[in-house]
């Protein structure tokens, strides 16, 4: 008998593991897939290692989510970590302009294309960096473009600010939630791009490692298909070619609809609740392009830094133009050099298809991407290419079962940013939900955020409600 | 109706910060005794206004700093509600 299973070893599922473990508890991760990491994996081509999703975490300030939840589990001493200076470089035909570590840098440079905004541009980041609770609560109902409106007049600004979460949130100004927004800039854009040597993998490993050693099983390659519920309270888990395994408390790290919908009956679940599932929008996919360059091959930009180009400057129609062109045409894409420069990325956002519609397209996505990168950001590039592949919606589904490959969980509006019943179903007793698809914490520090929190619940109550069980 | 609502707001209160019911008295401070964070004060405050269908204006956000608090505004929203359907 576990005191919990956790289904799903992404970073949301291994941190609530290593917490729970290190709270005495005994826990059981399940990962469907041969290695943990959820999208945080790596991947080897011969003398190739290509991260599989993002290459970087953010909020490793002091006081940072990512940082407090490292230290807390010992690791923070445990990776080595580079961050590239400028993180992130937004480029547009009427202006380029870079996240640089230091925010006054960042803020001078835009304050040089728009003399009169100096005063406001100092005050949106003080926000972002030190706004207060309440402040940020206010925010809960408005857009992202609302709350540009109430610091800037200047639309081309605006639009610039926009940019990197259209990029990096898959929304447009204004559709985004404001709160999600600004925790992408928070956590992400002005305290990101922290690269742990040794690729993604290695983050996913190292809390692997701490798990066990803290006396945590890892079951991979195992599929949780069911999970039991008796009198409304999560009792265990079904899994495959293993049975039933019994759990005090059931943790989800996987895809809230396949929670929801196929890992419980409908009989558990709540209509209205079933319903409002039911209507929810998940975010944008991703179409990765992975690049393995001969050793001739210089980035012409520094290795780490994303260059975002956007063929246009208004977010609006860079989003509508996701939803709506064919991929081929690109207004837009991400490109990044590994920091040793063997490994070259490309990313779009795109709407989900089918396997077979990207069975069919995708060596041709790859020749006109390509194609266009070599035109636009590195000249040369496709004589240097020794291997190339690439990641679709379609895989990135196979891989972590996210729906239709969302990559940030839901869309982050206003009305999904806080859905009451997504961490915990108020009428299954001892489910919980951690990762991506739970609530507006974004990124890799907010699902870690996620996961450590609802570990830290848990182990308060089990005392309560489990009082014969000593730690 | 009025203990409904205390009631309602203390489960909302325990579920986010992962305390039992009866950890929370009137005066327990939201940020100090159980460490509501940014994102926390978020589901509180989103869960009880679709729970009471109450809406909370931005000048009374910082009221919700204890139980006791949030429950007078709660009632007082409520309320209003009703006089204004009747």
């Amino acid at each position: 008998m576990y005191d919990a299973v956790i289904i799903g070893a992404g970073i949301g599922g291994l941190v609530c593991g290593c917490t729970l473990a290190k709270a005495g508890m005994k826990v059981l991760i399940v990962e469907q897939h041969s290695r943990p990491g959820g999208y945080c994996t790596s991947f080897r081509r011969g003398k190739y290692l290509f991260d599989a999703g993002p290459h970087c975490f953010g909020s490793y300030r002091e006081g940072g989510q990512m940082r407090r939840v490292l230290e807390d589990l010992g690791l923070s001493q445990s990776m080595e970590l580079y961050r590239p200076d400028p993180c992130d470089t937004i480029i547009t035909p009427q202006r380029t302009f870079s996240f640089w570590n230091n925010h006054r840098r960042t803020i001078e440079e835009l304050h040089e294309f728009f003399p009169h905004e100096g005063e406001q541009l100092r005050a949106f980041f003080r926000f972002l960096t030190d706004a207060k609770l309440e402040a940020f609560v206010q925010l809960r109902r408005l857009t992202f473009r609302e709350l540009l409106d109430r610091y800037f007049g200047d639309r081309l600004l605006k639009d610039l600010l926009a940019l990197p979460l259209v990029a990096i949130g898959g929304l447009p100004p204004s559709k985004m939630s404001a709160c999600v927004g600004a925790q992408f800039y928070t956590e992400f854009i002005l305290d990101g791009g922290y690269i742990p040597a040794g690729g993604m993998q290695h983050l996913s490993d190292t809390l692997a490692d701490r798990f066990r050693a803290l006396g945590g099983a890892l079951l991979l390659s195992r599929k949780v298909d069911k999970i039991s519920v008796r009198e409304k309270t999560a009792v265990g888990v079904n899994i495959d070619r293993e049975g039933f395994v019994p759990a005090k408390f059931i943790v989800s790290n996987g895809d809230a609809r396949q929670t929801f919908l196929a890992l419980l009956s409908t009989d558990d679940m709540d209509p209205e609740f079933l319903m409002s599932l039911r209507g929810m929008q998940p975010s944008l996919s991703s179409f990765l392009l992975y690049l393995g360059m001969d050793e001739g091959y210089h980035p012409p930009f520094l290795p780490g830094t994303v260059h975002y180009h956007f063929a246009a400057t208004d977010p609006e129609m860079a989003y509508s133009s996701i939803l709506h062109d064919d991929i081929r045409s690109g207004r837009w894409y991400a490109i990044r050099s590994s920091t040793d420069s063997k490994a070259l990325y490309v990313e779009m956002l795109t709407t989900y298809q089918d396997e077979e519609y990207w069975r069919r397209n995708k060596d041709q996505i790859m020749d006109s991407v390509i194609a266009k990168i070599e035109a636009e950001a590195v000249p040369g590039v496709s004589r240097h290419i020794r291997h190339r592949e690439a990641a679709t919606p379609a895989t990135l589904h196979r891989y972590t079962l996210n729906y239709q490959g969302a990559s940030y969980g839901w869309a982050g509006t206003p009305e999904q940013t806080i859905v009451p019943g997504l961490r915990k179903p108020s009428f299954i007793k001892n489910l919980y939900l951690v990762g991506h698809w739970t609530t507006l914490a974004v990124g890799i520090s907010g699902v870690a955020y996620i996961g450590h929190d609802t570990a830290k619940t848990l182990a308060k109550r089990r005392k309560c409600i489990f009082p014969q069980i000593s730690a | 109706m009025a203990d409904s609502i205390e009631q309602g707001i203390k489960d909302i209160i325990a579920d986010v910060a992962g305390v039992e019911t009866e950890d929370i008295g009137p005066d327990t401070n939201l940020t100090k005794d159980l460490d509501i964070d940014s994102i926390k004060a978020i589901e509180i405050t989103v869960a009880i206004e679709k729970k009471f269908k109450v809406s909370v204006r931005d000048e009374d956000v910082p009221k919700i700093m204890t139980l006791q608090q949030a429950v007078s505004l709660v009632r007082q929203l409520v309320a209003q509600k009703q006089a204004a359907s009747a």
